[in-house]
C-alpha cells in the first residue's frame, strides 16, 4: 500500500493541492473550521484519488506519456464526478441532507467543458513533478525505474523519429551524390 | 577571421564565404562578428515546458483578470474577437523575438544595438522609467490584504525583500525562477478552472466562447472618447505588454534554446565567484549546412508549440475563466456591473469577491482574492528578474568598461537597486510614479511595443542570414502590429488627448 502511495504520489499531490487550496484559503476568510475542512476535503480527496488514478494508468501504460488528449479524456469524466461529490458533500454539511445541483445534466455538461482547462493545469504540474519524483524512487523501486526509463526512452524515441523524418525529407529534397 | 557579411554577400548564408584555416564568422551591423558554432539539437517539445512561463507570469495579469471581463460586461461577449486578435498578434511577436535569440544567443537589445545603438539606449532608459515603480504589486497585495487583513504595504515590502534574497541565494537564477513560476502558473490554471466550475454557468461559457468569433462586431459606444482608448489599450495589452516580449529573448538564451546553449547562465550573488566569463558577442550556425538547417527547423517547431499551445492556450484559458466569473458576479449582484463599468478596480474586485461569497460561500470569495494575489506575485517575480536581466545585459555588452564586472554582480546591482527604490517609494511616494509623469510612462509603455515591432523587422531581416529570415506573411503581421500600436497611440493622443491606454 505504501509503495502504491509513493508511486502514484505525483497525481495524488496535484489533485489534492488543487482541491484543498479552496479549504486552505477558507481559514484566512474566517470561515468556521468545520466548513473549511468539508470544503477542502470534499473536493481535494476526490481530485487526489482521481489524480492518483491517472498516474496509475500512466504507470500501467494505459495512457500515453505527457499526451494532452488522454489527460483531457480522463478529466472529462473525472472532474464532473469530483465536482458532483463536492456539491453533495457541501449541501449535506450545510442543509443536513445531500442534494443534487439543479439541472444536474446541465451542471455535468458545464463541468465537462471546464475540465479541459483543469486538464491543462493538471498535466502541466504532473509533467513537472512526476519524472523527477520517479527518478528519486528509481534507486529503490523497479516500477519507478521502469516508468522513469520509459520517460527517457520516450524522449529518445521522439528524437529518433524526428531524425528519421529529417533524413527522409533531406533525401527527398536533395538526392545523395556520394558516400559519407 | 573571415567576414561573411558584405554588401553582395548579405543575402548569402553565414558560412558561405568560409576559407580554410580561418575562423568563420557572421558579421551583422557594427558590433563584433559572431563566430560560427554548431547548433544544438532541439528537444522534444513534450517534456520541456520552456521559458514561456515567464511570458505567462508577466502577461497573465490585470488585462486578463480585469480589463477584458470589464469590456465584456459593458459591450457584451461579442467584443472578445478583439482579444483573439490581440493575443494572436502577441504569439507571432513571440515567435519572431525567438527567431533572433535562438539563431544568435543574443538578446533583442543587442540585435537593436547592431542596427543602431541609440535604439538600444532608448529601451534601456524606457525600462528604468516605466518599471522602477512598484505599482504592479499594489493590486495583488491589496487583494491579499482583503484576504488576511495584513496592510498591503507591509506584504508588498516583504515580497520585495524575499524576492531579492531568493534571487541572490539561488545558484542559477533562471532555474529557480522557472521552477517557482512553473508551479505557481500550474496552480493558477487549475485554480481558475475550479473557481469557474463553481461560480460559472453553461450560458456564460457558451456566450464567452462564441464571442471570440464575432468578427467585425463594433458596438456604437466603443468608438466614444471614453471607451475607444480603453478598448485599444486592452487589445495592445492582451498578453504581454510594454517590454515584456523583449525580455523573453533573455530567458530563451538563459534556458539554452538554440545558440543560447553557447552562452553561460547568470548565477546568483552567493555563487557569483563561479560565474563563467560571458562572451562579448553571440554565435551563428552554418546556415549553408542542410543538417544544421534541419536542426533549426526543429527549434522553430519547439518554439511554435510553446507560443501557440502554452502561451496562447493558457492566456485564453485564464481570460475565459475570469470573463465567466465576471458575468456570474454581475448576475449575482447588479452593483458589480456598475462598479466594474465605472473603472474602480479595487471596488470592483471586492464586489466580485462578495458576489462569489454570496453564491458559493465565504471561501469562494476568498479563493478569488487568493488568485488575484497569486497573479500579483507571479508578475513581481517575473518582472524583477526580467528587468534586472535586461538592464544587466545592456550594461554588460554596451556600457564602456562594464565587462570588467561579472554579469552576476550587474544583475544583483539592478535587482537590489529596483528593490530599494521600490521600498522607499512604497513608504514615502506614489507607487505608480509621480502624477505629473504618469502620462509619459503610459505613453512610453505603448510606444515601446510599436518600437519593438519595428526593431524586429529590422533585426530579423537585416541581421540574420537569408535562409533563416522571416517569411513575408510574418513580416506583414509584425508590420501590422507596428502600425496598430503606434497608429492607435497617436490617434488617441491627437483625437482624444489620451495617452494612457491602460
Amino acid at each position: 500500500m505504501r509503495r502504491l502511495f509513493l508511486l502514484t504520489l505525483p497525481g495524488l499531490v496535484v489533485g489534492f493541492i488543487a482541491g484543498v487550496l479552496a479549504g486552505g484559503l477558507t481559514a484566512f476568510a474566517g470561515q468556521p473550521a468545520g466548513a473549511a475542512v468539508v470544503a477542502a476535503l470534499a473536493l481535494g480527496v476526490p481530485l487526489a484519488l482521481m489524480g492518483g488514478g491517472y498516474t496509475m494508468l500512466l504507470i500501467n501504460k494505459r495512457v500515453r506519456l505527457g499526451g494532452f488528449a488522454p489527460a483531457a479524456l480522463f478529466w472529462l469524466i473525472g472532474f464532473p464526478l469530483a465536482r458532483l461529490l463536492h456539491e453533495l458533500a457541501v449541501s449535506w454539511y450545510v442543509a443536513g441532507t445531500p442534494a443534487l445541483p439543479p439541472d444536474t445534466l446541465g451542471f455535468l455538461a458545464f463541468q465537462g467543458i471546464v475540465s479541459l482547462g483543469f486538464a491543462i493545469g493538471f498535466l502541466w504540474l504532473h509533467e513537472r513533478m512526476a519524472p523527477r519524483w520517479w527518478a528519486r524512487l528509481a534507486q529503490h523501486d523497479d516500477v519507478a525505474r521502469e516508468v522513469y526509463l520509459r520517460y527517457a526512452g520516450h524522449a529518445q524515441a521522439m528524437f529518433e523519429a524526428k531524425e528519421r523524418r529529417r533524413s527522409r525529407s533531406a533525401r527527398g529534397l536533395k538526392p545523395r551524390t556520394g558516400t559519407r | 577571421m573571415v567576414d561573411s557579411h558584405n554588401p553582395s554577400a548579405a543575402d548569402v548564408s553565414a558560412a558561405s564565404s568560409v576559407e580554410a584555416g580561418e575562423e568563420r564568422v557572421w558579421r551583422a551591423g557594427g558590433l563584433e562578428p559572431m563566430p560560427i558554432r554548431p547548433l544544438p539539437e532541439a528537444p522534444p517539445s513534450i517534456h520541456l515546458l520552456g521559458p514561456t512561463v515567464f511570458l505567462l507570469a508577466l502577461g497573465v495579469g490585470m488585462g486578463e483578470s480585469y480589463m477584458w471581463p470589464r469590456l465584456v460586461l459593458v459591450f457584451g461577449p461579442e467584443i472578445r474577437w478583439l482579444f483573439l486578435i490581440g493575443v494572436t498578434l502577441q504569439a507571432v511577436v513571440m515567435l519572431e523575438m525567438a527567431r533572433y535569440a535562438m539563431a544568435t544567443g543574443e538578446s533583442i537589445f543587442t540585435g537593436a544595438a547592431r542596427v543602431f545603438k541609440p535604439i538600444m539606449w532608448f529601451f534601456f532608459v524606457t525600462a528604468i522609467l516605466v518599471y522602477m515603480w512598484p505599482g504592479h504589486l499594489s493590486a495583488g497585495m491589496s487583494a491579499f490584504e482583503q484576504l488576511t487583513g495584513i496592510p498591503w504595504v507591509i506584504s508588498a515590502i516583504t515580497v520585495l525583500v524575499l524576492v531579492g534574497i531568493l534571487f541572490s541565494l539561488a545558484s542559477v537564477i533562471y532555474d529557480v525562477v522557472e521552477n517557482i513560476l512553473g508551479f505557481l502558473i500550474g496552480i493558477l490554471v487549475v485554480g481558475t478552472a475550479i473557481i469557474a466550475s463553481i461560480a460559472g454557468s453553461w450560458a456564460d461559457l457558451g456566450s464567452t466562447l462564441a464571442g471570440m468569433f464575432a468578427f467585425g462586431y463594433f458596438p456604437d459606444g466603443m468608438m466614444s472618447e471614453q471607451w475607444f482608448p480603453i478598448v485599444v489599450g486592452s487589445i495592445a495589452f492582451a498578453g504581454p505588454s510594454g517590454m515584456q516580449q523583449m525580455w523573453y529573448t533573455l530567458h530563451l538564451r538563459e534556458s539554452g534554446a538554440g545558440m543560447g546553449a553557447h552562452v553561460p547562465k547568470i548565477r546568483g550573488l552567493r555563487t557569483a565567484g563561479e560565474q563563467e566569463k560571458i562572451p562579448a558577442h553571440g554565435f551563428m550556425f552554418d546556415t549553408s549546412n542542410p543538417e544544421e538547417m534541419a536542426k533549426w527547423r526543429g527549434w522553430r517547431k519547439w518554439i511554435t508549440f510553446d507560443a501557440f499551445l502554452l502561451f496562447w492556450g493558457i492566456t485564453m484559458l485564464v481570460t475565459i475563466s475570469f470573463t465567466v466569473l465576471a458575468q456570474s458576479a454581475a448576475r449575482e449582484n447588479p452593483n458589480v456591473k456598475d462598479l466594474i463599468e465605472n473603472g474602480d478596480r479595487s471596488a470592483a474586485l471586492q464586489a466580485m469577491s462578495d458576489a462569489f461569497a454570496s453564491a458559493g460561500g465565504t471561501w469562494l470569495g476568498a479563493l478569488f482574492f487568493g488568485f488575484i494575489s497569486l497573479i500579483g506575485i507571479n508578475a513581481t517575480l517575473g518582472l524583477f528578474d526580467s528587468f534586472s536581466r535586461g538592464q544587466a545585459d545592456m550594461t554588460y555588452f554596451h556600457f564602456p568598461g562594464a565587462k570588467k564586472a561579472k554579469m552576476s554582480h550587474l544583475y544583483a546591482g539592478f535587482l537590489w537597486g529596483v528593490i530599494t527604490f521600490g521600498i522607499l517609494i512604497l513608504l514615502f511616494g506614489p507607487a505608480d510614479g509621480p502624477e505629473g509623469i504618469l502620462d509619459v510612462l503610459a505613453f512610453l509603455s505603448t510606444f515601446a511595443m510599436g518600437a519593438y515591432c519595428v526593431v524586429l523587422l529590422l533585426v530579423n531581416n537585416r541581421m540574420l542570414p537569408k535562409p533563416i529570415r522571416p517569411k513575408w506573411w510574418s513580416n506583414a503581421i509584425i508590420g501590422f502590429g507596428a502600425c496598430f500600436y503606434l497608429g492607435m497611440l497617436f490617434y488617441c493622443m491627437i483625437r482624444f488627448g489620451v495617452v494612457d491606454l491602460g
